[in-house]
């Protein structure tokens, strides 16, 4: 049981490290808080589940569609919620309330459009069982595993490789430095904010893909998930936050399968509470105080 | 006129009078949530209400008509404790159905047995309530407990290989779910000699059902028992069969909405549950009512409105059988009582012969269900 319980938390940390990583891309660029990226992982959600009701194109066109769809919401929000208020002095406080309000009308659109109930995602996927010794696993799962990695490499590439990817890492290194080195920081800005939220987009239809059922609210609790995991892999952290998005997903599955379920959430966040006394800056540590 | 039945929050105290008659009418206080929370129930409740009186508010033999005083409580414990006096003191009322929801009957029942007057929530859940308020208080809905009995004897039955040994998923945070899942299933299951390999649960809104599931499967149980509201049911199940669990599946109250077959989908197939009311009875009586409801009403009949038809109708085959005539109403409080702390396999039109046990409660035979393709169908 250990072997399938620990793929199981596999599964969900994925999903988990993927919101994450958004959260860390754009903390590390601008840092600030991004609290209306839980609702962009659910609209991913629900645009991948429109992919799948109109086209049948199959999983792989919901994820494009999730993720162009998360993108472009995403990309709009910088314009609407950070960027103005940047422009006019750095507060720390008026993003975060541009973005709860931000995500607060997603949401109410949302519930507008397609309903406050759960809304069933058809399985796109084969229902076919891989028995792989100790452990079985279904064919969706594997196709979310395989898109959780796929996607981890390319943004490892990207941020490594490309020259926006250098740029972005120049800037949440310093602002001000790189604009006065010659980087279009805005541009730089509106791509990372299209990253991260692609990057939710995927987890918001592999979320559906594996779990059948969306919401308008799903974003609230994967939202809040993100945000500790970001804290446990280290603000700005990348890798931090893939390896606690992971930490996260089986701390949660090992509480439920051990402990008692209904403290699994208690157990997630002491693990959180935990990480930050011993290591106050984060599993990997960056330039970034957490007292900012 | 029937507009009239459905006005507003205040008082809609409707006489349906014909004129001066030598007998006194017969009047029935009605409590219920026609605005504010669970607003919908006591729409639809009213809807249910013009269609018994349309048909039935000639009571016949040495009575007059049925007199129904209706009052609004919100949903509010507060509404309930004073509308309850109201009806008792001011309109001296012979009996009163309602209200509706358990923490109102909790606060009105206590009233009824000091004010001496019968008084029948059709729908209230929670287990204990009229028990604790012997003799006056009554409950015409099912406890679950009344509603699994049958349902788990019907799902024994129906397997090829005994089952021995079942493991319980539930929802931890929803009350009745929890409630059933640690206490009303577990007994139910040691009486019939089955052992509870583990207790599972998970919370309301929760998306991951894996682990609990992988938690079930090390334990190899024959049968699975889901005890959630539909959503939680469904992806549980939805889990279990991922995981390759074909077991068979019996499922709580919860289940009983069409949305847990949507979201379920393949799923859900050949899961059992089981319910008081049951829209697509293919029984005539029923199916001629549910035609007529929606017809009506443009929309499906709901427990709760099939309840309040029921409840109703038993109240007027008890004031028939009694010969209350509403000229001595404190008599006719004891006589009322007296008819519904006996009532034994009273016949009512939608959920059956409806009996009263000692604690108050209705018990009557649910109708159990089984998912088969897109809809729930009746077990044979």
């Amino acid at each position: 049981m250990l072997a399938q319980q620990l793929a199981n938390g596999v599964m969900l940390g994925s999903t988990y490290a993927l919101v994450a990583i958004g959260y860390t891309l754009i903390f590390g660029v601008l840092r600030l808080l991004h609290l209306a990226h839980g609702e962009v992982f659910m609209v991913g959600a629900f645009a991948g589940l429109q992919a799948l009701l109109w086209w049948q194109f199959g999983p792989l066109a919901a994820l494009i569609v999730g993720l162009i769809a998360s993108a472009v919401i995403g990309m709009l929000l910088e314009l609407v919620a950070f960027r103005p208020i940047r422009k006019r002095g750095n507060s720390h406080l008026a993003p975060i309330v541009s973005t709860i309000g931000a995500g607060l009308v997603l949401q109410e659109v949302m519930t507008k459009t397609f309903g406050a109930e759960q809304t069933p995602f058809p399985s796109a996927l084969s229902r076919v069982i891989y028995n792989l010794g100790i452990i079985s696993v279904t064919g969706s799962q594997i196709f979310i595993l395989s898109v959780a990695i796929v996607t981890m490499i390319a943004l490892h590439l990207f941020v490594t490789r490309t020259r926006y990817g250098i740029a972005m890492r120049a800037t949440s290194e310093n602002l001000q430095v790189a604009a006065i080195l010659g980087i279009n920081v805005n541009t730089v800005i509106l791509v990372t904010f299209g990253v991260a939220s692609a990057l939710g987009g995927i987890a918001g239809v592999l979320v559906g893909l594996n779990f059948n059922a969306i919401s308008p609210f799903m974003g609230v609790e994967m939202g809040i998930k993100g945000m500790a995991v970001m804290l446990i892999g280290g603000l700005g952290s990348i890798y931090g936050a893939m390896i606690g998005g992971l930490l996260l997903g089986i701390v949660e599955v090992m509480s439920v399968a051990y402990l008692v379920s209904s403290l699994r959430d208690a157990f997630a966040f002491g693990l959180m509470i935990l990480i930050l006394i011993l290591r106050p800056r984060g599993l990997f540590q960056t330039g970034i105080r957490t007292e900012r | 006129m029937f507009k009239n039945w459905k006005t507003g929050s205040a008082v809609i105290g409707l006489l349906l009078a014909g004129g001066v008659s030598a007998v006194a009418d017969v009047s029935i206080g009605i409590l219920i949530p026609s605005s504010g929370k669970g607003a919908s129930y006591g729409q639809q409740q009213l809807n249910a209400i013009n269609m018994f009186m349309e048909k039935y508010s000639d009571i016949g033999g040495k009575a007059g008509k049925l007199k129904l005083v209706i009052y609004d409580t919100r949903g509010e414990n507060t509404e309930a404790i004073n509308l309850s006096r109201k009806l008792m003191d001011s309109d001296q009322v012979e009996a009163i159905i309602g209200p509706q929801f358990s923490a109102e009957a909790e606060v009105a029942f206590p009233l009824a047995v000091r004010g001496e007057t019968t008084m029948i929530t059709p729908m209230a859940a929670k287990a204990g309530i009229a028990t604790a308020n012997r003799p006056w208080a009554f409950r015409f809905a099912l406890t679950t407990e009344n509603v699994y009995r049958p349902l788990l004897d019907a799902w024994l039955k129906k397997q090829s290989t005994p089952i021995k040994k079942v493991v319980i998923l539930m929802d931890g945070k929803d009350a009745v779910s929890s409630f059933d899942g640690k206490t009303v299933f577990p007994a139910l299951l040691k009486d019939r000699g089955i052992e509870v390999l583990d207790t599972v649960s998970f919370q309301t809104g929760d998306i991951d059902y894996s682990a609990q599931v992988t938690r079930a499967k090390s334990l190899n149980p024959d049968g699975i028992v889901v005890s959630a509201l539909y959503n939680e049911a469904a992806h549980t199940v939805s889990e279990l069969r991922k995981q390759g669990m074909n077991q068979p599946i019996v499922a709580g109250v919860g289940v009983n909405d069409p949305r847990f077959i949507q979201i379920g989908g393949a799923a859900t197939e050949g899961v059992m549950a089981a319910s008081d009311f049951f829209a697509e009875n293919p029984k005539p009586a029923v199916a001629a009512w549910v035609k007529d409801y929606e017809e009506r009403f443009k929309q499906k009949p709901s427990n709760a409105s099939g309840q309040m038809y029921d409840t109703l109708y038993l109240m007027r085959e008890c004031i028939k059988k009694t010969e209350v005539t509403g000229a001595d109403f404190k008599a006719d409080r004891v006589k009322l009582r007296d008819c519904w702390a006996n009532m034994k396999d009273l016949d009512a039109p939608l959920m059956g012969p409806t009996s009263i046990d000692k604690n108050g409660d209705g018990t009557r035979v649910p109708t159990v269900l089984v998912v088969k393709g897109p809809n729930f169908v009746v077990a044979q």
